[in-house]
């Protein structure tokens, strides 16, 4: 059985899939030592510093240095570690998001497999790490790395719920889930438009998601000095960080493929596959810079406050976004009717941040009952 | 919210900024005329010897006594056929860098304004393997401001 492979018609299918394995993988390792070297030269210039500038012209080599170092670590394991689950629990990590990689498109029609259910399969497949994350924290056996992975696993799920119906919302709108078919649709007009709401959800829970600032709760060095990682060190501490940074890169693919139009929106699918590349990535760039921006800016959030922002605002905000699209779409109303209830919505999310719950203090009991509770 | 967009405007602010960090080795910062690094010895152009004439006043008031100085008559004096109008000169001086502490005060104390405090990078980029090469003799004290490296600043006292 022979399969088509980038223009060349007679490669076989294990051949095929090897090739494109090893370009995901080669990819994503150049992308993320990229992107590390980026972040660290926007932080700097954020702080008015310089960034990494000794290892090779401009610093760009300062990656690969680091790559280099964490390859020649010695690969520790504590004793008191489960072998088998602190092994293993890197490659929950790392795995699904390289698998995730699979349906993102970067051109018309050119992802690594054009999948129907694309959508869904890149979120389900996306939300698989956090069992790593717990597996890496239970089997340290460090109680660090356990807080870290339960406040993992609590900030996970409940961000995926909202990732989720935010997507869906666009999903409803655009009647498919094949992802090359929902950015095909942005030719014009790209989803932002018609749900802003939705992005900013999305937008909120990716950065939950990926564990970044405001929300990097649980690899928080000041509260549990790292997290689920504390233990790792070498080879697989640098998978960790690598999944994290690929993980941030095909969730940004994912926002500018879904929200922004990816490669369709301005020039539509005719334009050519260097433009839509260039579109793509200009777009996921833009992304990726605004997490980088958010994460120079605002502090860490408390615990409860991350929850409560979760399940408190930005669920009900998104099943009844989800329900307006419904009404809008079912009833045939004209696609101006999509905005009413995402303006609203946006409106309720700025009220609910300036004065809402998470501003509120973590309840405690009232003074005589702690008083009394004192004396007991 | 306000005050997150607020935070995420400035913090762009900052992003277009100029970064405030030197590549030390190869860049410098400019001093100021003032800075006070170490004592070093003027040297008089006009007469091509050293302004100081050995009269142990900075020795006397040095507080950390890091300054060993000895006078000789000049040989250049005029009764001597030369054209100095200093009966006395500086025969031999070393300054201890290692225990000096900047205080100023070699420079307060000298009645003919022969000493003066580096204000050039030079006087900070002293670093040495030994202790004892941080002592320093005559033509060390004196070469600076006779091959004009001084800032004008001190050069004009």
């Amino acid at each position: 059985m022979n399969t088509e492979l980038f223009g060349f018609p007679t490669v076989n299918v294990w051949v095929d899939a090897i090739i494109r394995l090893h370009l995901i993988v080669g990819l994503m390792t150049v992308v993320v030592m990229g992107l590390i070297y980026i972040e660290r030269k926007i932080i700097a210039r954020f702080q008015m510093r310089l960034g990494p500038t000794r290892t090779g012209p401009l610093g760009l080599l300062q990656s690969l240095a680091d790559a280099l170092k964490l390859l020649g670590k010695e690969d520790l394991r504590p004793r008191n570690a489960d072998p088998l689950i602190f092994e293993f629990a890197v490659y929950f990590v790392f795995v699904p998001v390289f698998m995730a990689f699979v349906a993102i498109p970067f051109a018309f029609d050119w992802n690594v497999r054009v999948l129907e259910l694309g959508l869904f399969y890149v979120i389900a497949i996306s939300s698989v790490n956090v069992v790593g994350w717990v597996m890496a924290g239970w089997s340290s056996d460090n109680r660090y790395a356990m807080i870290g992975a339960l406040r993992a696993a609590a900030q996970g799920i409940s961000y995926e719920v909202p990732l989720i119906l935010a997507v869906l919302a666009v999903a409803m709108v655009a009647g498919s889930l094949n992802l090359n078919e929902i950015t095909g649709q942005q030719g014009h007009i790209p989803f932002i438009v018609w749900q802003p709401l939705a992005f900013a959800i999305f937008y909120v829970a990716m950065l939950a998601e990926l564990n970044r600032t405001p929300f990097d709760i649980p690899i928080g060095e000041s509260e549990v000095v790292g997290g689920p990682f504390i233990e790792y060190s070498g080879i697989r501490w640098s998978m960790f960080f690598l999944a994290e940074y690929a993980g941030l890169f095909i969730l940004c693919l994912l926002a500018s493929a879904v929200f922004l139009g990816g490669w369709a929106w301005p020039l539509g699918e005719d334009a050519g596959f260097l433009w839509q590349i260039v579109l793509t990535s200009a777009k996921t760039g833009l992304l990726i810079f605004s997490v980088f921006w958010v994460r120079v800016t605002v502090p860490r959030m408390r615990i409860d406050q991350l929850m409560a922002f979760s399940w408190k605002v930005l669920m009900p905000l998104s099943f009844a976004l989800i329900l307006a699209n419904g009404l809008i779409l079912v009833y045939e109303w004209p696609d101006v009717f999509l905005l009413v209830p995402n303006v609203i919505g946006l409106v309720l999310l700025y009220v609910i941040v300036e004065h809402g719950v998470t501003r509120r203090r973590p309840r405690q009991l009232a003074r005589p009952a702690l008083e009394a509770e004192a004396a007991s | 919210m306000k005050g997150l967009l607020k935070s995420m405007a400035t913090t762009l602010s900052t992003f277009a900024r100029r970064p405030v960090t030197r590549k030390y080795p190869e860049g410098h910062k400019e001093l100021p005329e003032r800075d006070r690094a170490f004592p070093i010895l003027l040297w008089d152009d006009h007469i091509d010897e050293p302004y100081c004439t050995g009269c142990h006043a900075c020795e006397r008031a040095c507080p950390v006594e890091c300054m060993t100085v000895l006078m000789k008559d000049n040989p250049n004096h005029e009764s001597q056929g030369g054209t100095s109008r200093r009966r006395k000169i500086i025969d031999k001086f070393w300054i201890d860098y290692a225990r000096c502490m900047r205080c100023n005060i070699c420079v307060e104390v000298c009645n003919f304004e022969a000493i003066a405090m580096n204000n050039t990078w030079t006087g900070h980029e002293l670093s040495v393997y030994d202790r004892s090469d941080l002592v320093m003799d005559l033509p060390q004290l004196l070469a600076q401001h006779r091959a004009g490296e001084l800032d004008e600043w001190v050069a004009d006292i």
